[in-house]
């Protein structure tokens, strides 16, 4: 069944080679790795600086992360940067070409849309980001748990996670949102917020069990239960650090997913409702008009791709900076 | 095999159970219920309370449940609170419309994928690769839904209606009442804008994976040996290399299934298709019990479906791995 590998050719480091451990173990520290380590590395850079110093020499990741940055100041100075209120109607003034008075033009109220873009920030980036943040603090610990204690505990955690998975995922989300019933403003960006965390819940559950079970058999754990230190000490400062690298790959990647989910429940009309500006409501409301006032519905969707984009290229960068296994 | 095929044909009845079981829940749990919008103007609490006992709804839910199980097993997939419609009847006539969506953009994601996915791989740091993969990134990151709307602006608007931006016209034979819109030209002109919007992201995820695989495989010594024995590069890459990197590509296929099914709900709304997204999505936000119970119901099927298909492909693909009872 199983073909010889090159595992079976005696082991010995060749001439320099670029490093094929990264940042995501600490076993690069390990004296036995050190012999495959790059040559030029010096000894005491930590594996975070290696894969920093990695990082910077990634175009596509620093393009990815020149986005990522621009987006969070519009977002943060929305109010100073938007020329106009994302919500004042405007009766005399609808549907207006794009101008210096309206540079992206009016929507069918009068309403500026470069500014509700610029607002639109706010809930894409606040859903995007909250959501995997909240997704993750559920998930991440649930999925230490099931994977270090294992046995009963473990199969009850991931029998819940796998039904949870069983589902697909846009049916839950849109099935949850009516459940919280849609509403505008901050509790209505909540909603939505909560509804993408619980849908994404068991990705990191199961990618933190998968970590940890092999982390856990490690020597440094084992060392650690027997010099005494307690399961919650052992769990968040010996076996979390290790498998960082996926988790903040797949966190990063996962707000472009959540960015994506919540543009399209919003185009459903099940995101945050107006008269909060959001990019998803504002393309469907607009794509009625598209015969005769084409960039309506052009501006909020290059708005979602570009903020898509952007993470999902600092992601990819920082995929291959922090852990190159996972390429 | 045979064995194995029918032991996860059992596995999918706990499955489905479970996702519907879930879905009833949920569904009830929302406040208000249809009755309300039922009655609308009319609305009373004698009819109201006259109606949910009508329908069983005044009934604990797991009970409501059990009956519509046992209703199910007869075949009877209940009726429609607010237009009483057979949820069945409706369910297989806006099938076809979404299969064929769905095959075909898949259809597209592969006509895409395979070939950008084997170039970038064999063609590694060339201009090429770097096209493909910067193509990879954009689709991976274009909505469906403004991919949709772009289709629209170019293809439908821009070539003066060339393409029609919304409706359907069926496949000949598929037509589920007396009179409706049927022919071949007619179907491809409304469905090749919904298959592009719906396809191009999965190619492009599919381009990303397969190349990556294909990398991986070039560099086995199996493919060594293929050359070495004086054979050209078409047939150790199509052959030998291309079936092996295809695996983990089937395998995220299979997954995809989950983000077709919410696509299509997308994109079936972009372009007003009468099919099971839209279905699917106006039972819901009119929270009408029955039709959801049978979206979902026919969802978890094929959700479940498709992965055993999937995982069976793998035998096709490896004839090293094999089930067995």
């Amino acid at each position: 069944m199983s073909r010889p590998t090159s595992d079976r050719e005696p082991r010995r480091p060749i001439v320099p080679r670029p490093p094929i451990r990264g940042g995501s173990t600490r076993e690069a520290d390990l004296p036995a790795q050190v012999t495959w380590g790059p040559a030029t590395a010096a000894p005491s850079e930590s594996p975070f600086m290696q894969g920093v110093r990695r990082l910077r020499k990634s175009v596509t990741a620093l393009v990815g992360l020149g986005v990522v940055v621009l987006l969070l100041v519009v977002a943060m100075f929305a109010d100073v940067l938007a020329p106009h209120s994302p919500t004042a109607n405007d009766q005399m003034s609808t549907f207006q070409r794009p101008s210096w008075e309206h540079p992206l033009g009016t929507d069918q109220l009068g309403r500026d849309m470069l500014s509700r873009i610029i607002h639109g920030t706010r809930i894409s980036l606040l859903v995007g980001v909250s959501s995997v943040l909240l997704a993750l603090f559920v998930g991440v610990p649930f999925g230490m748990i099931a994977g270090y204690y294992g046995g009963r505990i473990d199969t009850m955690v991931m029998r819940v996670m796998d039904l949870i998975l069983a589902f697909p995922i846009y049916l839950l989300a849109i099935i949850l949102m009516v459940i919280f019933t849609p509403t505008a403003g901050l509790i209505g960006t909540m909603k939505v917020t909560g509804a993408i965390a619980i849908v994404r819940i068991p990705i990191y559950a199961r990618l933190v069990r998968g970590s940890v079970l092999s982390i856990k058999e490690k020597e440094y754990v084992e060392a650690c239960r027997a010099l005494g230190v307690r399961d919650p000490s052992i769990l968040f400062r010996h076996v979390l650090p290790n498998c960082l690298a996926p988790i903040i790959v797949t966190t990063t990647l996962g707000i472009a997913t959540s960015i994506i989910v919540e543009a399209t429940l919003s185009f459903l009309g099940l995101g945050t409702q107006p008269p909060t500006p959001s990019w998803g409501w504002d393309l469907k409301a607009n794509v009625a008009f598209i015969q005769a006032n084409a960039w309506l519905a052009l501006f909020p969707g290059l708005a979602i791709f570009i903020t898509v984009l952007g993470f999902n290229l600092f992601g990819d960068g920082l995929r291959d900076a922090l852990d190159p296994r996972l390429k | 095999m045979r064995v194995y095929v029918l032991k996860r044909l059992i596995e999918i009845v706990p499955t489905v159970l479970m996702i519907t079981l879930v879905v009833f829940v949920m569904m009830r749990s929302i406040p208000g219920d249809p009755v309300v919008a039922l009655l609308g103007d009319a609305y009373t609490e004698e009819d109201a309370v006259r109606v949910r006992q009508e329908y069983g709804l005044d009934r604990p839910i797991l009970v409501q449940y059990v009956i519509w199980l046992g209703k199910l097993v007869q075949g009877d997939w209940g009726s429609s609170i607010l237009n009483g419609r057979p949820v069945l009847h409706d369910v297989i006539i806006r099938l076809p419309v979404t299969l064929e969506l769905i095959a075909l953009s898949m259809a597209v994601a592969l006509a895409i994928a395979i070939p950008a996915g084997i170039i970038g791989a064999i063609r590694r740091n060339t201009w090429a690769d770097y096209t493909a993969t910067t193509i990879a990134m954009i689709g991976v990151s274009i909505p469906e839904f403004f991919l949709g709307v772009l289709l629209l602006l170019v293809l439908s608007i821009g070539l003066g209606g060339a393409l029609p931006s919304s409706g359907w016209v069926y496949l000949p034979g598929t037509c589920p009442t007396i009179v409706c819109a049927a022919g071949l030209l007619g179907n491809a002109q409304h469905v090749l804008m919904p298959a592009i919007a719906l396809g191009v992201g999965r190619a492009a995820l599919l381009t990303r994976l397969l190349r990556a695989s294909m990398l991986e495989v070039i560099r086995t010594e199996y493919v060594t040996t293929a050359r070495a024995k004086g054979l050209g590069e078409r047939p150790v890459v199509l052959k030998h290399a291309l079936k092996n990197a295809l695996i983990p590509t089937v395998t995220v296929m299979g997954l995809q299934v989950g983000f077709l099914i919410g696509g299509a709900i997308v994109v079936e709304t972009l372009f007003a298709m009468p099919g099971l997204g839209t279905f699917g999505i106006d039972a819901i936000i009119a929270r009408d019990y029955q039709q959801v119970q049978g979206f979902a119901l026919l969802t978890a099927i094929a959700f479940v479906v498709i992965n055993l298909i999937v995982d069976l492909t793998y035998t096709f693909l490896d004839p090293r791995i094999r089930y067995t009872g």
